[in-house]
């Protein structure tokens, strides 16, 4: 029986039930799940359960995967899975970022297991806010909707803040926990106020639609050749708020204070997932949400590139403690994976090609990095890179992992790290203007400046003495262990066999971009 | 003016009358009453004794969890408001929806009362 | 004819109302917000905040957002600043009108905040500057209402004017299901998280 055509008011709204995708949304699933059963065990059986909780998470992630693969495996068939009118996209672009979350989410847990447990901090709840941050993350790669987007940020930050700060007798954690908040409270803001001049200029969340509007002015519906100021702003506040997330400069201030205090794995979390999650989210925007407007974005991501990279570099030059040494490295390195968005507007495909490769390698090295660091300080009890000196000579497998991982970082062939460079570079290049060129001179010194301080930390490692002659050597606990090996061989492979990275990253990911 | 914002005016005159009727009673009680402060008299009152220390004192921080339990709780309130005007039309869908969305909040509530954080010292 | 007069000058009338409350409260809430940021004692920001809420929540009022003006007052007002207020209390000992708050970056502070002033003035009234609001702003849906009676089908359902709660409900059920449940999940981690820091060992 039709109603509408008898109701006296013509435009009744009618609720249309969205049509759910539940292969597409397990991942989601199957995260969400483990993340209350590993909440409720904890509330069950309070302490007698500590002890299994990272073996569940464990497990949790790796179930997870296993939709992501068959999804993987189905998307020659069905092409990208949209939900929601285009809100949550499944595409290939988001099943690779969603499984570079699970792994190295994966690997953050074998680091932690060790540390938390010896350390006697507050386990069940540590695991539950790292899959709940992890499950952020995975919502993240496939919204494709400015409200998902900014929820899906703040469900990844939220517990990355206490995270920080889990050394709660450490005052240094203290400090990292609260300047991390801080800084990501205040982008949030800014990322908010940028989200709701689009919607208020477009009448849109959801990126396909605001790049439709981003083209043509909001009132009249001319098309538009410039920017107007309140697009402007709108673009440049959404991307200042995730340049604080992944710590380009100048929003790289917290980043040093916060690895540097907070628990090492947490560290390693922040530095890999968490930033890669900032990028996934501009890459979206920028290749889907304001893709019309690249007259707007490419210069912003040009002088975010360029002032990462010679910023995070030179005061890397000066650093004498090894895990601020990788926060700066950080900041260069995100410079790099900023510079292809500089010239996205052009060579859209390369660069973003080029961006997944470098993402995914640069997970694969930088988790093994913070890996050595880790097991280096269980016997040293340090991170200053003077606690790594000679450290061939009583851990030698640690030594070659560290170099590997080093040389990897500087992009020396044929490890990891200089595939993803040299994608970089050609896709910058590759759109042949001078602001281009010119950046692509900055990538080339700065790879060199960035070589002279891996180098020397492995010089270090392999030429020094170790300090005090003492030689104990360091016992490395398996989960440890096999977090080391996992990340050696990904940086090997991806080095050796470039094809199975760009494989995956060819062309045309994004689904609507 | 629409019809809409013409049923605010009701709040308005209401909230208008409240802050006169309590101004007026008030400065009739101040142009009535004698006024001869003491320094005993100004004293806080604290049940008769005599008041120690500061006006402000450093509170348990117990206190604060039961004001973000407060907040987050309030924040599911106002989440189930929209489901609950149009119950009958999203029906099990919504349901279910809703009652992930509140089983997962309940797991918090949980959470805080087994850990102990609900007990008032 | 007469009854368009009518209506064109009773509109006219309580449209110079409307305006004349509308000034009188963004007054009241600029006013309260300029007095937040500059006076000495942290209990009495907080408590102007709560006027910059309230101010906040009437301009919702005006632009016929209910949801949201219901919402600002219950969660920003009735929750959130309480949380505040809470969280004053166990930072300081003790709070009298003494200079509690830093005033040495003032100048700096004040400059930021009026370049990002200007710049956003700026780009809002260009972009915005034309835009003239309907005079019902209220973006209502049509709710299907089952009447009491036995007659025929046709008359069974008749539609009534929802409030803009309803159509919140259908945005929220229709496209944003995802980000509902992570909000239940962040709202849990937050607890969770505060939990953790809060309790002593």
């Amino acid at each position: 029986m039709d109603f509408s055509a008898a109701l006296p008011v013509a435009d009744v709204v009618a609720f249309n039930r969205p049509a759910i995708d539940w292969h597409a949304a397990s991942p989601e699933l199957i995260l969400l799940g483990f993340g209350a059963l590993l909440t409720l065990v904890d509330v069950i059986f309070l302490d007698r359960a500590k002890q299994y909780t990272a073996a569940l998470a464990g497990i949790g992630l790796l179930v997870t995967m296993v939709p992501i693969l068959t999804l993987a495996n189905d998307m020659s068939e069905t092409g990208p899975r949209v939900m929601f009118d285009g809100a949550y996209v499944i595409d290939e672009f988001s099943l690779i970022m969603k499984a570079i979350f699970i792994l190295s989410g994966y690997v953050v847990i074998l680091l932690s297991t060790n540390y938390i447990a010896e350390g006697d901090y507050w386990e069940s709840e540590y695991y539950g806010l790292m899959l709940s941050a992890i499950l952020g993350m995975v919502v993240m790669a496939s919204s494709r909707d400015l409200i998902s987007i900014f929820v899906a940020f703040e469900l990844l930050s939220i517990p990355s803040y206490m995270l920080a700060t889990w050394k709660k007798r450490s005052l240094e954690s203290n400090e990292a926990g609260l300047k991390y908040y801080l800084m990501g409270v205040f982008a949030s803001a800014i990322m908010l106020y940028g989200m709701s001049l689009l919607f208020g200029a477009s009448g849109e969340t959801i990126l396909t639609k605001v790049n439709a509007s981003l083209s043509s002015d909001p009132l009249t519906g001319e098309s538009l050749s410039s920017s107007t100021p309140v697009l402007t702003l709108a673009v440049i506040f959404v991307i200042v708020g995730f340049a604080f997330k992944v710590s380009a400069a100048p929003f790289h201030n917290w980043a040093p204070d916060t690895y540097s205090g907070a628990p090492i794995p947490v560290t390693a979390f922040l530095a890999v997932a968490s930033k890669i999650a900032g990028f996934v989210a501009l890459v979206q925007l920028v290749f889907v949400g304001f893709y019309a407007r690249a007259d707007v974005f490419q210069p912003l991501m040009w002088i975010l590139a360029a002032a990462s990279m010679i910023i995070g570099n030179l005061i890397a030059l000066r650093q004498t403690d090894i895990v601020r040494l990788m926060a700066y490295s950080g900041v260069a390195q995100a410079g790099f994976i900023l510079a292809p968005l500089a010239v996205a507007g052009d060579v859209g495909d390369q660069a973003l090609a080029s961006i997944v490769s470098y993402l995914a390698i640069y997970a694969a090295m930088n988790l093994g990095a913070f890996a050595v660091i880790l097991a280096a300080a269980r016997k040293t009890g340090s991170t200053s890179i003077e606690s790594m000196n000679g450290l061939f000579s009583y851990a030698p497998g640690l030594a070659v992992a560290m170099t590997i991982f080093m040389f990897a970082l500087a992009g020396i062939p044929p490890l990891g790290g200089w595939f993803a460079k040299f994608q970089i570079f050609f896709a910058v290049v590759e759109q042949g203007g001078t602001w281009a060129i010119i950046l692509g001179v900055l990538l080339a010194v700065n790879s060199v400046i960035a070589l002279y301080y891996y180098a020397s930390v492995a010089r270090r490692i392999w030429a020094d003495q170790a300090p005090d002659g003492d030689l104990t050597p360091i016992r490395i606990p398996p989960s440890l262990g096999a977090a080391l090996v996992l990340t050696v061989v990904a940086t090997l492979v991806f080095g050796f066999l470039p094809g199975a990275v760009s494989q995956f990253t060819d062309v045309g990911l994004i689904a609507g971009g | 003016m629409s019809d809409f914002l013409r049923s605010y005016l009701t709040v308005a005159i209401f909230g208008g009358v409240a802050v006169a009727l309590v101004g007026v009673l008030l400065g009739l009680g101040s142009f009535l009453r004698p006024s001869r402060p003491t320094a005993t008299k100004t004293m806080a009152y604290e049940s008769g004794v005599d008041p120690v220390g500061d006006m402000w004192s450093q509170s348990n921080i117990r206190y604060y969890v039961f004001a973000l339990m407060f907040v987050l709780f309030d924040v599911e309130a106002v989440f189930i408001f929209p489901w609950a005007m149009r119950l009958e039309t999203y029906g099990y869908f919504g349901l279910v929806e809703m009652a992930i969305f509140i089983f997962i909040l309940v797991l918090g509530l949980a959470y805080a009362w087994r850990k102990g954080m609900l007990k008032w010292v | 004819m007469i009854s368009l007069i009518a209506q064109i000058t009773t509109g006219d009338d309580l449209l110079v109302a409307q305006n004349i409350f509308w000034w009188f409260f963004a007054l009241v809430t600029v006013l309260a917000g300029i007095k937040v940021v500059t006076t000495d004692n942290i209990v009495h920001a907080a408590l102007y905040l709560v006027i910059v809420l309230a101010g906040v929540a009437v301009q919702f009022v005006f632009l016929g957002s209910e949801f949201a003006a219901v919402t600002q007052v219950l969660v920003y007002i009735g929750a959130i600043v309480v949380l505040l207020l809470f969280g004053i209390m166990l930072t300081r000992g003790s709070l009298g009108d003494d200079q509690l708050v830093d005033t040495e970056r003032r100048g700096m502070g004040a400059l930021v905040a009026l370049l990002l002033f200007g710049l956003m003035a700026f780009s809002l009234v260009d972009g915005f500057e034309d835009v003239v609001l309907p005079e019902d702003t209220r973006n209502l849906i049509e709710v299907e209402v089952p009447i009491d009676t036995d007659i025929d089908d046709d008359e069974f359902i008749r539609t009534q004017r929802g409030s803009d709660t309803a159509a919140i409900g259908d945005t929220i059920f229709e496209s944003y299901i995802v980000p509902f449940e992570a909000v239940s999940v962040l709202l849990l981690a937050a607890l969770i998280g505060a939990v953790v820091i809060a309790r002593k060992e």
